[in-house]
This record gives C-alpha cells, structure tokens and sequence, in this order.
C-alpha cells in the first residue's frame, strides 16, 4: 500500500467511529478558543502551533473523502487531498502537541484535540514514521518491563539500597518487600522512580510499617515501571500489550489492590481505559491510585507527621493525566498540607492548570529540548515563579523531568520531586520523622 | 406573480425543507448509530447529572465563557438573539402568538409596538454581533489562519439574512397578513407568493441557509449535544 492509500485508509475509517473523532471531523467552529488556552501556542503564537491547524491536517483528508460538502466543494469548506511529500512534516506538527486537553476544557463544544493527535501519531506510526526515541521506549519496555531497561538486579540493588537508606533515617528496618505472592497490595512505581527518584518508594514503604502492613505489601522485580508509550504514539496494540504485562504480574501475584504510583498517564490506562473497556474482561483485583490512598489515611488519622522537617514553601503541579483526565485534584493537596508547613496553590491550579509542556512524552525526547524549554514550557515557568515555592510536586515522572530542565535552562531555582518524598520526609516512625541526610539545598 | 418570485417563494420552500430535514435525519442517525469504544472523561466530570451538564453549556456556553470572555460576549448574545428572533417569526407566519397575548389582556396596539420594540432591538443586536465576529474572524491572526471560505460563508449568509430582515423591520410598515397567508398557502399546497422583493431576497437567503446546514459546520447545534455528553460523561 502507498503511504497516501495508507492515509487515506485510516482516516476514511473514522467515519465507523470512534464517535468522538468522527463528531470532531464535523463540528469545529473555528472560533480560535483553543488557541488562548494552549501552552504551545502560549509560547509561539505560529500558525503551526494553532491547535485546528494542526488538526485540520487530518480533518481536511476526512472532508474530502467522508463529507458531501467536501467531496463537491474542496478547498472552500477546507477539504484537501493527501500530499506525500509533507507527511514527514507530520512528525513534528504531532510531536509538538503536548495533550494536555486543556483545549477541550475550554472548547464550547468540548473538542478534545488531544484525540485528533493521538490519531495523528498513530498514522505516522503505521507510516514507520514514530521518532526513534519513543519507538526505542517502547521496544525495551516490552523487552524488559521497564522503560530505562534496567535488569532485575539493578532493581533489587536498588532496593537495598533504599532500605539502607531508611535504615539510616530511622534507626530500624523497614522493608521494601519483592516478588510476595499473596501480598495485598502491589505497588507499581513510575518509570525511573526506583533509580533516580528514590524518596516517593520510601514513602510509601514507610506507610506500610506505620500501618503494621510492612508484609502485605510488594514490588514486582518484572514491572517496576508503570508508563505506557502506546498511549503516545497511537498505537493500540502496543499500549495493550505493555498493560497486559502489569495485568498479568498482578494476576500471578495474586494481589488484592493494584496500587499505582506517581505517575498520571500510566493510571489513566489502567483505571480510565483499560478498566472501564474490559480489556482483559473482570479483574480480581481493585486499582487504586496512591495519593488516593494515602490522603483517605491521612483523612482519617492513620498517619503522623512533623511538619518542621518540610519549611520551604511548596506549590503542586497537576499532571494533565491526573487532573484533567482521572479527576485526581484534591488528594495530593491533602498530602502535601499534612506535611509541609507552606503549601501554595499555582493559579489556574486542579483541571484548569497548565500543562507543563513536556505532555504527551514530549518530555523523554531530547530532541525537542529546544521547543520544551522555549516554547511550550514558557507559562509553567510563569506559574511557579508566581508562587514563590522553593520545592515543586508533580506527580507524574515526565512531569518532573521537564520542570527540572525547566529549572535548569531557566536557573530557577526550584527542587523538584513528588508528592510522597514530602511524606517520606515528615512522616512519624516511632514518635519521630526521619533523620535525614540533606541531599540538596 | 412573476416566474422568479414562485421560484423563490412558492418551489424553494419545499425543496429546502425537504433536504434540511432529510440532511438533519441523515447526520443525527450517523451520530447516534457510531460506535465509542472508550469513554472520554474530562474532569470535573459530572458525575450522575451530566444532562445538566450538557443543557447549561448549550444555553448560556459556560467553557467558552472561563476560555475568552469578549468571544463568549459576541457569540452568546448572537447566539441568543437568533434564538429569540426564531421564535419571534411564529408571529410572523401564524396569529397564534397575537391570539394568545390578546387573551391574556393586550391590545393590538401593544403587541404591535411590542413586536416592534424586541424585533427591532433584536435586529440591531444581531447584526451588531455578526458584524463583530466577522471583524474578529479577519482581524485576528489566530481565527484568520483556521478559517476556511466556508467559515466566512455561513457568517455572511446570517448577515444577509439579518440585513433584509432589518430593512423590512426599519423600512416602513410591513403587512403581516401577507406573510401569514403566504405560510397557509404553502400548507395547502397552493403557493401565493407576495411580491416584495426585499421579502423575497430574505427568504431566499433564509431557505439556503436551512439547505446549507446539515452538510456545514453551523451543525455545531446539534452537535454540541453529542460532544459534551461524551467527554462530560462519567
């Protein structure tokens, strides 16, 4: 098949559905709304970056091939062929949509232009046309279940090493228990935490010894890395194939919760997705998020903390796949003014807040640093800077990634991390937080 | 009655009802009948109530409203106003509306300076929105680059319309018993076209219009249901 049937073949077939793609093909008014509200645009105000533009790259093909009007009118309602030569130039127009959904937030009739890039990605990808980085992602993280290609013995080193850490800390052991079948509860950190990102694991081992829970609990040594790249290059078969790994080891582990880590795209597979779309028909398991968690055992005062170990003002950053698309606001807030003495909010802030412009795993790609930094990441530097916080939260590893090179290239001066290092912190172990070595300023 | 003026008064009216309802059957079926796989959920979703949800963004735009407060100016009071002159023109094609105020106690002196008062405040509303969401529609680079001639299309065909729809309002008496004899005749089948032409280059815009929206993006009206009810949807 030529790349152009290839096209045309793909976008004809949303005329069959989704509903939503096919409802998106038809109905954009033009009015521009989106636009005002995009943290790419915000950045450039190039036609490149206007949210229709570049959803009109497929919705023109969808006109002239699926629409009377475009089948006798053409150009005059905004329908046009297929042209090969510029869908190399398709990479970057997809790849530079962070989607964030704050378009559809704002849009009068909630058109999501995050789907009409995500369908974007998926044409590329049938083309062979998926930039290397994430096609690279997702083939060691089939390979090895995890995105940084880390063996089983790194992980389990790095285990160690985090228990000696909170041995250090506290005084006692609290463990970090690996491959337990039958334990309640499984614990899938996000991509990377384990290694570079240590404190939100120790946090939530430190709950479970506070709960007397330190041997219901696991990791699995296989899946220690909730991300799903399938989610961003549009392809389904491979976000079905990660998700199934993380089913399966639960399944085999025979776990009660699935207890997701910080790490919002890699929830809204499991609990938005692939749950409600019974992919893998009933579980017999329960997903639940940890922040959700943790913030119901802080509501009700199962937890204890010493607030002084945490001074510097802290504001939370909302990962777009937590706010906006699992509804997940109010928790790390709880979490956060339960152990810090100076929580400040970012304005917009819950599912209004802007995306931090590495969305979409725009963040894992190096060669968009430039756009990341200059362009797309531009009104999440405002934010911050309006709040005055010393330490930044985000939930969600890509998040973090682009906030620290935020930090970086901008000289911010911020630390930035996640929501239950401030737990690990402050938390109460025997009547006292953790004596804690200072690893940064 | 000259051979144009049947044309445009006595064969358009069927033609144009006949496709804007064929148009709109055939897009509401395609809509319903097309399958989702997935929810959409964007939070804060409404959880139970989404109807609600889904009625108050179609009456009063509250998106739009958080999104650009000057469009959500233009656009609703354009949007509102349009709706009010719709149900206006009952008056215009029936005396239903003038039985009923006459029996809740009114004078036909007053339902006329009433019907003038509104239509006339709402004729210069309307055009004065169009006007300004043309305007925006060529003066900012952001609406200008996204916008297709058909996006020009329907707004200037809503202007032609609102434009000799003013001139009959403002340009002297206009005999209502003729436009209420004209909806008659085409009910039975015996069109009697009054021969005014500015009557006439306002129906003919009216009747495109009305074939014109099922395959455009003036659409949006009925599609804002099926939008908002999926991405609102828990």
């Amino acid at each position: 098949m030529s790349q152009k049937e290839t096209v045309v073949k793909s976008i004809t077939a949303l005329d069959n559905g989704p509903k939503v793609l096919k409802l998106y093909m038809e109905m954009c008014a033009k009015c521009g709304t989106c636009a005002t509200q995009c943290p790419v645009y915000y950045g450039d105000e190039s036609r490149k970056y206007n949210p229709p533009d570049r959803s009109d790259l497929i919705r023109r093909i969808f006109k002239k091939y699926c629409t009377i009007s475009g089948k006798f009118l053409g150009p005059l309602v905004g329908a046009g062929d297929v042209d090969e030569a510029e869908l190399q130039g398709w990479v970057d127009r997809f790849y530079s949509c962070t989607g964030c959904r704050r378009c559809a937030t704002y849009c009068p009739f909630g058109i999501d232009n995050s789907v009409i890039t995500r369908k974007g990605r998926a044409i590329l990808d049938q083309l062979g046309l998926t930039p290397a980085t994430m096609k690279k992602v997702i083939e060691v993280s089939l390979k090895t279940g995890n995105t940084d290609g880390a063996s089983v013995e790194a992980f389990k080193a790095a285990i160690s090493f985090l228990e000696e850490e909170m041995k250090d800390e506290h005084g006692i052991d609290i463990k970090i228990p690996v491959d337990v079948e039958g334990a309640e509860y499984l614990y899938v950190p996000p991509s990377g935490d384990v290694l570079v990102n240590p404190e939100a694991t120790t946090g939530i081992a430190k709950i479970f010894h506070v709960l007397g829970m330190g041997d219901k609990w696991t990791m699995s040594s296989l899946y220690f890395d909730g991300a799903n790249y399938g989610l961003f290059t549009g392809n389904d078969a491979d976000m079905k194939k990660e998700n199934q790994n993380c089913v399966e080891i639960t399944k085999k582990l025979k776990a009660k919760y699935l207890l997701m880590g910080e790490c919002g795209h890699a929830y809204r597979v499991m609990k938005m997705m692939m749950e409600p779309g019974k992919w893998w028909g009933d579980l017999p398991f329960s997903i639940i998020n940890c922040m959700e968690w943790t913030a119901d055992l802080i509501h009700r005062n199962k937890l204890q903390f010493d607030k002084s170990k945490n001074t510097r003002a802290v504001t939370y950053h909302d990962p777009c796949n937590f706010a906006r698309s699992c509804g997940i606001v109010e928790e790390p807030r709880a979490i956060l003014k339960a152990t810090c003495m100076d929580y400040r909010d970012m304005y917009p802030c819950g599912a209004e807040n802007w995306c931090c412009g590495g969305g979409a795993g725009l963040s894992a790609m190096d060669s968009l640093h430039d756009f990341r930094m200059k362009v797309s990441g531009t009104k999440k530097v405002e934010q911050i800077r309006e709040t005055g916080a010393k330490y930044v939260a985000a939930a969600c590893a890509n998040c973090k990634r682009q906030i620290i090179q935020l930090n970086e290239y901008h000289k911010t001066g911020w630390d930035v991390g996640g929501v239950h290092d401030m737990l690990s912190r402050s938390i109460w172990i025997d009547g006292k937080a953790a004596n804690r070595k200072e690893y940064e300023a | 009655m000259s051979g144009m003026a049947f044309v445009v008064g006595g064969l358009m009216p069927y033609a144009a009802a006949a496709l804007f309802l064929a148009g709109m059957v055939s897009r509401f079926r395609a809509w319903y009948k097309t399958p989702q796989p997935a929810k959409m959920t964007l939070f804060p979703a409404a959880e139970g109530g989404m109807w609600k949800d889904v009625l108050a963004e179609t009456f009063f735009f509250p998106s739009l409203f958080k999104g650009d407060r000057v469009l959500w100016g233009f656009a609703w009071f354009f949007h509102a106003t349009l709706a009010f002159v719709f149900v206006g023109h009952v008056r215009v094609f029936t005396g239903l509306a003038d039985r009923a105020m006459l029996a809740l106690g009114m004078s036909p002196e007053t339902i006329d300076s009433l019907s003038a008062g509104a239509g006339g405040v709402a004729g210069i509303v309307l055009l004065a929105t169009g006007v300004l969401l043309l305007v925006r529609r060529l003066g900012m680079t952001r609406v200008r680059e996204i916008s297709a001639f058909s996006d020009y299309f329907a707004l200037l065909l809503l202007l032609a319309i609102i434009v000799t729809g003013d001139f009959m309002r403002f340009g002297g008496h206009f005999e209502l018993a003729d436009t209420r004899a004209w909806a008659f005749s085409l009910l039975t089948f015996s069109p009697e076209v009054p021969p005014k032409p500015m009557f006439l280059l306002h129906i003919l815009f009216a009747q495109l219009l009305f074939m014109y929206i099922p395959f455009s993006k003036i659409l949006h009206f009925g599609g804002i249901f099926f939008t908002h009810a999926l991405i609102k949807r828990r």
